[in-house]
């Protein structure tokens, strides 16, 4: 039974809802436009044009891309998963186990989140041409732990602290060691946080432009420096470098849709105590 | 199924003794309960015994076999945990199959379907089975936690506060249930309650704990009729055993006691006991405390021979019955009453004490001296014990 | 017998055993010697700052503080402090306002609306940075973008965006504001979507107006979630980089010549690596001096709203 009032004011909320959506949805229903442009309508037509396949074919079929987005996916998958073997452990202790200067340890850890990558980058910059680690995937994936790490262990430190210690208890005295509970009992309970938060990781990583803009160039070329490209010396590609941008966002839009059960809930932070 | 012994165990929190020496032999296959205050240390003593705390002090031992580094998992004990401790993310099956399925204690799916179904039937819970924990209510969670330890053949079932969150009804018959069933199975349970009728009820020993300390140990007829100090007997019964203070006087053939009354002194004589009157006179005695129950408090609206005066402070019901409440100026006097008395606070009311169920205690130390008619309690729990 | 083992105090049998021991120094390693060796350069970094390092140089020398001395009396410098703060809050700020109001609409519309927009908003977060500033950089185009064509509609024409001093700022916002702000509704709709339902229950037999649910009851028991959002929002925001660089480099002018910024200039383009760094290590401390401060709120926020749920 709704009343006039109410019913007006829903009308509203989904009113306001509509219009930020168009806000948020519009450009990048743009660019999904503009790579069905050729280079010369990108600048001469708006809804209305002669659409083509001719920037796809040339980005996917011409072009490096393949092999951008690979190293993309090497370099962002492979610092999510590390991120996941050592956050999640170290989050654990942060949670349970109380030794001195626990707090200023998780702050510490967070703070690396807030170093200014230009901070970072300078310094490394120079030391990764030293000990070899320029231009590789593996000093891209250790570099890109200041972007996942923190993030991760912060959500998923949340989760354990929700978990109450007696269900490990429980499980001690049910006969299982310390290593089948950690993976049995408590894996499952943190997993909505481990996965939604792994996932803001990825984007993070995904969409880096500052660590890889320095601390590589030719041997690793992750895709949002390789976009860069499209904008070429010559001309600006602009239909190219929206195919190139369109078809990068997918690995994390499929990623998200997957997860989108436990993509809003796992990010809680366990900030209310259940 | 093993005798389960604490000696001398210390365990700390921070700056905080939560045991401070505890030392506890229970039997094999008996029901041994601690009873004591909140925060008195009886969970701790049970995580102790589980191995999930590690005393600083101290040795755990079941049967002959010093467990102290043995790990939780290989100690074989049962818990029921206060809180549940229930895992959210099985289902009630599977919280009761876990440990049947761990390496240690594995069985076979269907003697553990069959364990369950008995476990779920006695725990009447049948029909959660299937559920979450996060669909049960408290009491339903509570009965999944102890179905989940009665799967188990333990060397010892540890229960904290089992029973707590049931309703009245449920918690009755589950304790019937409980005691029963401990006969059956003929296992060692140490079993954490504040209930006093609880303690009383199952227990074929109690251990009375305050401040990380064994106060008393012994069975609940030993503990409620001779309490070792007035913080036992206070304890041990509802509504609480009176307590005040009086002088002692010697007289022709024997002594009076000398209280109190809104500022009235009244006297009272102390029958004769020869237990009683020696021990009075072993300690010279000229100030005590003297205990008296509740139901041997006498009440009487008109004024009435041997009866003495005071006013109603309150009456309240405690279910079957009720308690009337009288003031005495430094301390109240409770009694039992029927329910349904038409009775007027700040009336007039008067009492009289049978003082031939009086405990003394002493009046500096609180120390438990004597009691009326001393032997014949003493042969009750001789008796019980020997069962 | 066992006795004697009590008597000497601690004996053999009451040692906590040694891998239960170090359990929680053995599962924290991992994490920090990945994250202390990446902050290896951040100890270099100070000690450079005191050299006048560059890449053109064979060799560097020890110069005092004279790279400090120099960039504060750089009238550069106040200036980049001043667009990184105002860059960093105003962003902030809306970004919190926006994500806040969007997060509870979603969060109150359980229609099929909100359903898919839960999923499509977060959408904005996936482009890179740089290529979606590159694609409002076409939107925004003065002559024939998308946005001009709207306002023509509206009358104004020509309407600068990135290309003029006093409206670079507004641009870069704006930009900032539709990427990030899916991120904040993210946090918040996470932390609507856990309160817990009971006070809301009693509030309801209270009959208390939506308004008074709100202030006493939502917005205090979401403060957790709202200063970890503006937590990892605002930190990122001081010290953000890919918008204003793929925008306009830092102009027009010295319009976005933010620290980071002005760091990157000077580090690299003009190869004064020792010079470049004090602007960075300023940065580094505001960050650090506000990021301190809001985790202490958050964590206070946490223990009253725990109260609230009682």
């Amino acid at each position: 039974m709704k009343t006039g009032k109410q019913r007006a004011l829903y009308v509203l909320q989904n009113f306001l809802l509509i219009v930020y959506a168009i806000f948020a949805l519009f450009p990048l229903i743009w660019m999904v436009l503009i790579t069905f442009k050729s280079d010369t309508e990108v600048f001469t037509t708006t809804f209305l044009f002669h659409p083509t396949l001719a920037n796809y074919q040339e980005v996917l079929l011409r072009s490096n891309y393949a092999r951008y987005i690979l190293d993309s996916v090497i370099v962002s998958g492979g610092a999510v998963l590390v991120s996941v073997i050592v956050g999640v452990p170290a989050a654990y202790a942060l949670a349970r186990y109380n030794f001195p200067r626990k707090e200023e340890l998780a702050f510490q850890i967070l703070s690396y989140k807030f170093a200014p990558e230009i901070l970072v980058v300078l310094p490394l910059f120079m030391i990764y041409q030293k000990i070899g680690l320029y231009d590789s995937y593996v000093g891209l994936i250790w570099v890109y732990q200041l972007i996942s790490l923190p993030l991760l262990i912060w959500v998923v430190r949340g989760y354990f602290e929700d978990i109450s210690v007696e269900i490990e208890y429980a499980a001690q005295v049910d006969g299982y060691s310390w290593y089948q509970i950690f993976f049995k009992m408590l894996v499952p309970l943190i997993k909505p946080g481990l996965v939604s938060s792994a996932l803001l990781a990825f984007i993070f990583a995904w969409n880096s432009f500052t660590f890889p803009l320095i601390l590589s160039s030719n041997k690793v070329y992750p895709v949002t420096v390789a976009i860069m490209k499209y904008l070429g010396t010559d001309s600006a590609h602009y239909g190219q470098l929206a195919v190139a941008s369109t078809v990068s966002a997918l690995p994390a839009v499929i990623f998200a849709l997957c997860i989108q059960k436990h993509l809003v809930r796992g990010l809680s932070f366990g900030a209310v105590k259940g | 199924m093993a005798r389960i012994q604490l000696e001398n165990v210390k365990k700390a929190f921070g700056k905080v003794q939560a045991l401070d020496g505890i030392t506890i032999d229970v039997k094999d296959k008996e029901f041994f309960v601690l009873f004591g205050p909140a925060g008195a240390g009886k969970t701790t003593i049970l995580n102790c015994i589980a191995g999930i705390a590690m005393p600083e002090e101290g040795v755990v031992k079941f049967g002959d076999e010093v467990m102290n580094l043995t790990d939780p998992a290989h100690r074989n004990v049962a818990m029921v945990f206060e809180n549940y401790a229930l895992y959210p993310q099985m289902t009630v099956y599977d919280n009761m199959a876990s440990a049947l399925r761990s390496k240690l204690y594995k069985a076979s799916e269907e003697e553990i379907a069959e364990r369950i179904q008995w476990a779920a039937k006695t725990m009447k819970m049948e029909n959660l089975l299937e559920r979450l924990p996060s669909q049960l209510s408290n009491g339903q969670k509570q009965r999944v936690a102890m179905g989940r330890a009665l799967v188990r053949t333990p060397n010892v079932f540890l229960m904290d506060e089992p029973l707590a969150h049931l309703d009245a009804k449920l918690r009755n018959s589950m304790r019937t249930e409980l005691k029963e069933m401990q006969a059956n199975l003929g296992s060692t349970c140490i079993y954490v309650t504040h209930d006093f009728m609880e303690a009383m009820a199952l227990g074929d020993r109690i251990a009375i704990i305050n401040k990380g300390k064994i106060v008393q140990i012994g069975t609940g007829d030993e503990i409620y009729y001779m309490p070792c100090n007035e913080f036992t007997a206070q304890l041990m019964g509802e509504p609480q055993i009176n307590i005040f203070e009086a002088t002692v006087a010697a007289t022709n053939d024997g002594f009076d006691a000398k209280i109190n009354v809104c500022g009235e002194e009244i006297t009272l004589a102390l029958p004769k006991d020869d237990n009683v009157y020696s021990k009075i006179k072993e300690q010279g005695m000229v100030r005590c405390d003297i205990g008296i129950r509740p139901q041997n408090v006498k009440y009487s609206f008109e004024p009435k021979e041997g009866y003495f005066k005071s006013t109603v402070y309150s009456y309240e019901s405690i279910g079957n019955k009720s308690v009337i409440v009288a003031e005495c100026g430094d301390y109240q006097l409770r009694m039992i009453a029927p329910n349904g008395l038409n009775v007027e606070i700040d009336s007039d009311v008067y009492i009289k004490l049978e003082m031939d169920h009086i405990i003394l205690f002493d009046f500096e130390s609180k120390e438990y001296i004597v009691r009326y008619d001393e032997a014949s309690f003493i042969a009750l729990a001789a008796s019980k014990e020997e069962e | 017998m066992t006795a004697k083992n009590n008597s000497n105090g601690r004996s053999e049998l009451n040692k906590v055993p040694f891998s239960t021991r170090v359990r929680p120094y053995l599962i924290v390693a991992p994490s920090l010697i990945i994250t202390i060796g990446i902050m290896v350069p951040f100890a270099m970094a100070i000690w450079y700052s005191l050299t006048n390092y560059s890449f053109k140089l064979p060799t560097h020398k020890f110069i005092g503080i004279s790279n400090w001395v120099s960039m504060l009396g750089d009238p550069a410098f106040w200036g980049a402090v001043k667009i990184s703060l105002m860059y960093g809050v105003i962003s902030t700020v809306l970004e919190m306002l926006i994500g806040l109001g969007v997060a509870i609409l979603l969060n109150n519309l359980n229609n099929g609306l909100s359903k898919v927009l839960r999923v499509l908003l977060v959408f904005p977060l996936m482009i890179a940075p740089v290529t979606a500033t590159i694609v409002w950089q076409l939107m925004l185009n003065s002559s024939v973008g998308i946005v001009e064509k709207l306002l023509n509609i509206f009358g104004v024409y020509n309407f600068p965006w990135a290309a003029a001093p006093g409206t670079a700022m507004l641009t870069v916002i704006i930009i900032d504001v539709w990427i990030n702000t899916a991120f904040i509704i993210l946090l918040v709709l996470a932390g609507l979507q856990s309160l817990p339902k009971s006070p809301f229950e009693s509030a309801l037999i209270d009959g208390g107006s939506a308004w008074f649910n709100f202030t006493n009851l939502t917005l205090p028991m979401l403060k957790p979630s709202l200063y970890i959002a503006l937590l990892f929002r605002f930190m990122a925001a001081l010290q953000e980089y890919a918008i204003i660089f793929a925008l306009t480099k830092g102009g027009p002018g010295n319009a976005l010549m933010s620290l980071s910024l002005t760091a990157y200039q000077k580090g690299f383009k003009f190869q004064k690596f020792g010079a470049a760094i004090p602007f960075i290590l300023v940065l580094w401390l505001i960050i650090n001096i506000a990021a301190k401060r809001i985790v202490n709120l958050q964590r206070t926020a946490q223990k009253q709203a725990a109260g609230l749920e009682e």
